[in-house]
């Protein structure tokens, strides 16, 4: 049987279920002896590629996220959210209750942190923020969800292994399920 | 004591003439989930998680305020019924603003206990995102509307337990709050002796005392019900 590919992509999130990934400590070599990870924030690759799972941390904060997200869906069998800003916008969530102009100026020129020297950021290449943020299950259809701001470790082994081995994971049980 | 016998759940089984189902169903091991009910409270029927099947009627029924009658037979487990519970508490948190990551009551909340019991892994409806305010105007409690669900379990408390009626309900529906006074500020009330009961019967991380930190909070709402047994004359 060919190895699965597995991709995990980071969007609008902290880097935290990224960490939680890797926190999954000797397991990883478990996962890949079953599957090949053909892409991930922290190994270098362009394109993604076709993969039998995407696990995607983060919300849909921007042009650049949304343009992803409908990319991943359409390379991706599975798609997994992972961690609650991908499921529930969380923490980068709570910029919708105000402007984005306000969020921006806040962060970037009243900072308390800011010396006055501050600039609004401009430069053409960077992603341009939507004025809300959105749970990736606003955009595509999302196959499973890994609650949790980090997620278990546990959790994402158990995700993957049962996925990897043709079988639906148990995530909706009281002892897999973690809010925050 | 006279007794009735009724049906739930395909078993048989004895009750006290006046009881609630859902009393009755405790009493007997059967596990139905509800946030507006507490111990020691009267029973209002807002939150609709406690509903039940009844042989007979059309529509379903809170278990909290019905009371059962003779040879009643109902059902508390059906795929409807749990249907339904999880939808319930779906709109739970879509309506206001949870954000359990940076929630005082994070890892002792009813609501999240209740989510995990139905297998909520994902809220399908829009987020409302509803604009709340935070009031903690109190020396040593804040009421934080974000994570309000309505039960009322703090006015009823005040009002019942304490006797001091600070609470209330203002509007409806959507723009539904909690009020303190005549909608003005805690800390100004008159009517509150500061004695936190409403926040150890707030199910949520709605009321919380300043003390807490995030993901800190104690509550011991059971204190209640204790507390009006105690009180009753013919204990
Ligand atoms: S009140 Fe409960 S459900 Fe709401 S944010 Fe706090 S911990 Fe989460
Ligand atoms: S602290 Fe006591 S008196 Fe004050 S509002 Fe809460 S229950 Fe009422
Ligand atoms: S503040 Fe707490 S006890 Fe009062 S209605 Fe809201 S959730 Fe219920």
């Amino acid at each position: 049987m060919p190895k699965k590919k597995i991709a995990t992509i980071w969007l609008g999130g902290c880097s935290g279920c990224h960490m939680s990934l890797l926190d999954m400590d000797e397991r990883i070599l478990e996962i890949a002896r079953l599957a090949d990870i053909v892409k991930c924030p922290i190994v270098d690759g362009k394109e993604l590629p076709e993969v039998d799972i995407s696990l995607v941390e983060g919300a849909v904060t921007s042009d650049e996220h949304l343009r992803e997200i409908l990319h991943i869906r359409k390379q991706s069998k599975l798609l997994v959210a992972l961690g609650d800003c991908a499921v529930m916008t969380n923490v980068t969530g709570m910029r919708n209750f105000f402007p984005l102009k306000d969020v921006i100026k806040t962060s970037y020129l009243n900072a308390p942190s800011n010396d006055a020297q501050g600039s609004l950021p401009s430069h053409p290449a960077l992603l341009k923020l939507h004025e809300k943020t959105y749970p990736l299950q606003e955009f595509v259809k999302v196959d499973h969800y890994i609650r949790g701001c980090p997620p278990d470790a546990d959790t994402i082994f158990h995700v993957l292994f049962e996925l990897l081995h043709d079988r639906v994971p148990d995530i909706t049980s009281m002892h897999t399920l973690k809010y925050g | 004591m006279a007794t009735i016998d009724i049906q739930i759940d395909d078993r048989h089984l004895k009750a006290t003439p006046g009881a609630t189902i859902l009393d009755i169903c405790r009493d007997n091991g059967i596990d139905i989930p509800t946030m507006c009910h507490l111990e020691g409270l009267s029973d209002v029927g807002a939150c609709r998680l406690c509903l039940v099947e009844i042989e007979g009627v059309r529509k379903l029924q809170s278990s909290c305020t019905t009371k059962a009658t003779p040879d009643m037979v109902i059902q508390t487990q059906t795929d409807r019924l749990k249907n339904y519970r999880r939808i319930t508490t779906e709109l739970f948190f879509a309506e206001r603003n949870h954000f359990c990551a940076v929630c005082v009551a994070n890892g002792n909340c009813e609501l999240q206990d209740l989510g995990y019991k139905v297998g909520m892994d994902h809220v399908r409806y829009p987020y409302l995102s509803a604009d709340c305010d935070l009031d903690a105007t109190h020396p040593q409690m804040v009421m934080d509307h974000n994570r309000c669900i309505l039960c009322t379990r703090c006015v009823r408390v005040c009002a019942e337990v304490e006797g001091a009626h600070n609470w209330d309900v203002m509007n409806r529906g959507f723009n539904a709050r909690i009020i303190s006074g005549f909608n003005t500020p805690w800390g100004e009330s008159t009517d509150c002796t500061s004695c936190g009961k409403c926040m150890h019967a707030c199910p949520t991380g709605a009321i919380w005392p300043k003390s807490a930190t995030m993901g800190k909070l104690e509550k011991n709402p059971a204190m209640i019900g204790e507390l009006v047994k105690k009180r009753r004359m013919d204990r």
